[in-house]
């Protein structure tokens, strides 16, 4: 016999499954200070690049003058210059994104919250479907004290 | 008249309901081809791309794979055609995207596809559009991928300029040829302007939407245009920014128009986004099919197919007394007048 509570939770929970469940139940598997520190690390590596590209485009750019000025440029200073800037960069980079990464997490967390909350309430009514036995029964009463 | 439109707007909607396996791929292969189009069009150097069984297949392509592959295969076709009129400007492209996506684009998430909609916006003249339709349904932080797509634009437009001029250079005049675009793009007022007045739209809007009051997206959008043509007219004559101004105001009331269009077809692609799940218990195998509601927020399933062990029980054999209006509706027995008054086919906890 089919019933149209069960039909509609699965449902739901099929659609959460399929759609943006994916990406949460991903997340999961993460603790969260593995997955900021991942996707932190992440940012690292493209920031690095990133940079890295920005700095061949300006050597190109100021190549005549480099070559002009080989001898008495200030090498040191330059070095110093760009790394503290990239230093600085990577710095803002990395707090943003550590506290964007945390706030993605928590997010994801409560929405997975929800799913184990539904998945809950399709377990209540798999029991009340099948005759319950004694103890099942009290358990079932357990469950909605608690929902 | 209202009536009318708006049982137009359920015919269209149904229609889409119906054949929404179709629909979707030729809507997503009219696009694609509309984007090689466009690119084709405005910086077209390399024949052989702009052949139109050439055009077709990639449009075939992008149709059938997620958007990042379209996006990724549009970059390439114009990356392509900068490639034929000049090797050096090319690797300059891809090294600027490199950057953009590293310090950038990276962080657009889900709004990816708005990085390659705002050049082909722009070179269709309703760039408006984006920053329109973003303030309507997205949060300010969207400005990420359309500042990443105007970049891209002005970009585009300084280096096929340069790439025309390009086409006698000697090879010491790479150089100069480099230096040059450099110094055009980071000199490129428009580009920045055009950036923050993008923002200020979406700020507007999305601020405007949060207020609790009729009509709220209708005016959102009046604010967002508003804003559009006040701000780049201010820009103009503050900056002195060289904009056309007329193409701006039609273009702003073109992505007006546009905008208020999604925006009453907007719960439709709701409507269309059906979502199909399939799934088993012990007993049965289900087959379901979850129309989200057209004009409330919480959405409607109907449950249209359940099969027994892959037998189908067709609607004959379903009681109709115990069928709910839903579900009487989605076996196509109910009208759709009165689905305003349905009760929420659930109610959240």
């Amino acid at each position: 016999m089919l019933n149209n509570r069960k039909v509609r939770l699965m449902t739901r929970l099929a659609m959460y499954e399929q759609t943006e469940g994916k990406e949460d139940v991903r997340l999961s598997k993460y603790f969260r200070s593995d997955y900021v520190r991942l996707n932190v690390l992440k940012t690292v590596v493209a920031i690095t690049l990133g940079y890295l590209l920005v700095m061949v485009l300006l050597v190109v750019y100021h190549s005549e003058y480099l070559i002009r000025e080989a001898v008495t440029l200030d090498y040191e200073g330059i070095i110093l210059r760009y790394v503290g800037i990239y230093i600085i960069i990577l710095s803002i980079y990395c707090g943003v994104g550590m506290i964007g990464y945390m706030i993605k997490y928590r997010a994801s967390r409560k929405k997975l919250a929800k799913y184990f909350r539904m998945l809950r309430r399709l377990r209540i009514l798999y029991r009340e479907e099948g005759e319950p036995t004694e103890a099942e029964e009290e358990s079932i009463g357990y469950d909605r004290g608690n929902t | 008249m209202i009536v009318a439109i708006l049982e137009l707007r359920a015919h269209i909607l149904r229609f889409l309901q119906r054949f929404q396996l179709v629909v979707e791929p030729v809507v997503k292969f009219i696009i694609a081809f509309v984007v090689f189009r466009t690119i084709n069009n405005a910086i077209g150097h390399e024949t052989m791309l702009m052949s139109l069984p050439i055009e077709l297949l990639l449009s075939l392509l992008g149709t059938f794979t997620p958007a990042v592959i379209l996006i990724l295969l549009a970059a390439v076709v114009s990356l392509a055609h900068i490639y034929v009129a000049s090797p050096i400007l090319a690797i300059l492209v891809a090294i600027l995207m490199a950057i953009l996506y590293c310090f950038i684009a990276r962080f657009s998430g889900k709004y990816g596809y708005v990085v390659l909609a705002t050049p082909i916006l722009f070179l269709l003249k309703i760039p408006y559009v984006i920053p329109l339709i973003l303030g309507l349904v997205a949060n300010p932080m969207t400005i990420i991928p359309t500042a990443c797509g105007v970049v891209i634009y002005r970009m585009f437009q300084v280096v096929s300029s340069a790439a025309v001029a390009d086409s006698t250079l000697a090879m010491e005049d790479i150089l100069t040829l480099y230096i040059d675009v450099i110094d055009r793009l980071i000199a490129d007022k428009q580009m920045i302007l055009t950036i923050a007045v993008f923002f200020i739209i979406i700020l507007a809007m999305y601020l405007v939407r949060k207020i609790s009051m009729e009509y709220v997206f209708e005016v959102s959008i009046a604010v967002g245009a508003i804003v559009c043509i006040l701000g780049f007219l201010v820009a103009d004559t503050v900056l002195h920014a060289e904009l056309d101004i007329i193409s701006m105001v039609f273009g702003t009331v073109g992505s007006m128009l546009i905008a208020l269009v999604f925006q009453f077809f907007r719960l439709a692609l709701d409507y269309t986004a059906v979502e199909r799940v399939q799934f088993e218990d012990d007993d049965y195998y289900y087959y379901v099919k979850a129309v989200p509601k057209i004009n409330l927020a919480v959405p409607e399933r109907s449950v249209k197919k359940i099969s027994e062990n892959d037998e189908t029980v067709f609607s004959d054999e379903i009681d109709d007394a115990e069928l709910s209006e839903e579900e009487r509706y989605a076996l196509g027995e109910e009208s759709v007048e009165d689905e305003e008054e349905d009760e929420p086919f659930f109610h959240n906890q």
